[in-house]
């Protein structure tokens, strides 16, 4: 490797993937959770329930990502409520809401594949609503979702550098310092261009996380449908 | 209503020329990104239905590399990383956004429409043959005809897709399109809450129109033996997945 290449790396390592991590891991965590439970709950027969939950999906949903982390790290704070954000929480509350839009969707499709005779049966057999939700209906739901739920993984993961926008030091943003680092005159950086190089690496970078998980999600749509 | 007591609405109404503007950028730089995702598409996902040899593999790792790496990055990769020497090609910010969308798009498409393909009988293809079409004339008027439209609910959630990606393309390469007029204004004005609130507003009613729109047209052009034979069940299962 050249002599530049060095810091580089150890800055976007060092500073960079931190933030991706915990941005990644938050907003995967959150969006599972909350998506599994308001898509069960998406299948129960009650308006004002359905069209609320309806509702948040189809708003995050139909919102272009990066508009919602404009709304959360920069109009939130303005309002009368004040609420400020460090900008990665921020960026993980939209990616969350993002998210859980989507595993909500998937999930209620997964409930509903479910044959009605599988809640009969368990109704039959003495469970509530919650019981049989939770012992019959989602084990088997849960094999029609998780191809879907790891290519959500990967698209979470993904998009965490678009909170290189609103500021977070993760990897992209980490890299574009280093890249203009580098492009400054002495003594801070050397009047060089490694804009392709650096930016190159972060591809690479995302591919080798990506494409085992995609072709791990691949497999699983063969295997569990 | 607390929230709302201290927006200025009218500030919204007196600046409805840069939304607008910003609109139509937005709307420009799609539409030539979905019709030239279409486009890629439909050759690609032929030459990968079809296993034409080279051409598919090229196809099948450019889907990959593509479907396996954030957009965001391929933009600065192109757009940066191609204006340095040794290549010096200094993109305009208009053609790298739209060559981004159809190069992001066109990955997508091209599975949609090789899955199309895919789906369509073999003996559709060889009762084209058998009446003594080529291949071209066999895949034009019988393999996309039908193949396409089996890709037709995949093919239109990526043109939504491609829309909402432009985006995210504005503020990453200072594009004057919807939302990076959006940004431009607020970084001068400070009225993030009334900006991004409006801006939402307007995504969320141009794709919930299109979609709506688009429905409608999918619903007109669907097979109708599609239409018999999927159950609702499956096929709500198959739209939210």
């Amino acid at each position: 490797m050249p002599d530049w290449a060095g810091p580089v790396v150890r800055y976007i390592i060092e500073t960079g993937l931190p933030f991706t991590l915990k941005i990644a891991g938050a907003s995967v965590v959150g969006s599972a959770v909350i998506g599994i439970v308001l898509g069960t709950l998406l299948t129960i027969r009650f308006l004002p329930l359905r069209s609320l939950i309806r509702l948040y999906i189809e708003v995050w949903r139909g919102l272009p990502l990066i508009v919602t982390l404009f709304l959360i790290v920069y109009a939130l704070p303005q309002t009368t409520f004040h609420l400020t954000f460090q900008p990665w929480v921020g960026a993980a509350i939209g990616l969350t809401l993002w998210g859980s839009a989507q595993v909500a969707e998937a999930t209620r499709g997964a409930v509903e594949s479910i044959p009605r005779e599988q809640h009969e049966a368990a109704s039959a057999l003495g469970f509530g609503w919650l019981g049989r939700h939770v012992f019959i209906v989602l084990p088997q739901a849960g094999r029609r979702l998780l191809p879907p739920l790891v290519s959500l993984l990967v698209n979470v993961i993904q998009n965490t550098t678009l909170a290189s926008l609103v500021g977070v030091t993760e990897i992209l943003f980490a890299a574009k310092q280093q890249v203009e680092r580098l492009a400054a005159p002495p003594p801070a950086g050397l009047l060089q261009q490694h804009g392709f190089a650096i930016y190159g690496a972060v591809l690479v970078f995302f591919f080798v996380i990506s494409f085992p998980l995609t072709r791990l999600a691949a497999y699983l749509e063969r295997r569990l449908v | 209503m607390s929230l709302i007591a201290s927006f200025e609405w009218s500030f919204i109404w007196e600046n409805r020329g840069v939304f607008l503007d910003g609109l139509w950028e937005t709307l420009k730089v799609s539409a030539i990104g979905v019709v030239g995702a279409f486009g890629v598409g439909v050759v690609l996902g032929a030459a990968r239905a079809h296993r034409v040899p080279v051409v598919s593999q090229l196809a099948a790792v450019y889907v990959e590399v593509i479907r396996n790496t954030p957009i965001l990055v391929q933009v600065f990769f192109v757009y940066f990383g191609l204006s340095e020497p040794p290549f010096n090609i200094r993109l305009p910010a208009f053609t790298a956004a739209w060559l981004m969308l159809v190069i992001w798009g066109g990955a997508f498409s091209t599975e949609n429409f090789r899955a199309g393909f895919e789906a369509v009988p073999y003996r559709y293809r060889e009762a084209g043959r058998a009446l003594g079409f080529g291949r071209l004339t066999t895949f034009l008027n019988v393999t996309l005809p039908i193949g396409g439209r089996i890709a037709l609910p995949s093919s239109i959630n990526t043109s939504i897709s491609v829309l909402k990606n432009s985006a995210l393309i504005g503020p990453a390469i200072s594009l004057p399109e919807l939302t990076y007029q959006a940004y431009s204004l607020e970084s001068v004005s400070f009225r993030a809450t009334e900006i991004y609130f409006t801006l939402a507003l307007i995504y969320l009613a141009v794709v919930w129109v299109l979609s709506g729109l688009i429905r409608a047209l999918e619903a007109r052009l669907a097979l109708p033996e599609a239409r018999r034979v999927r159950t609702r069940r499956q096929q709500r299962f198959q739209e939210a997945v």
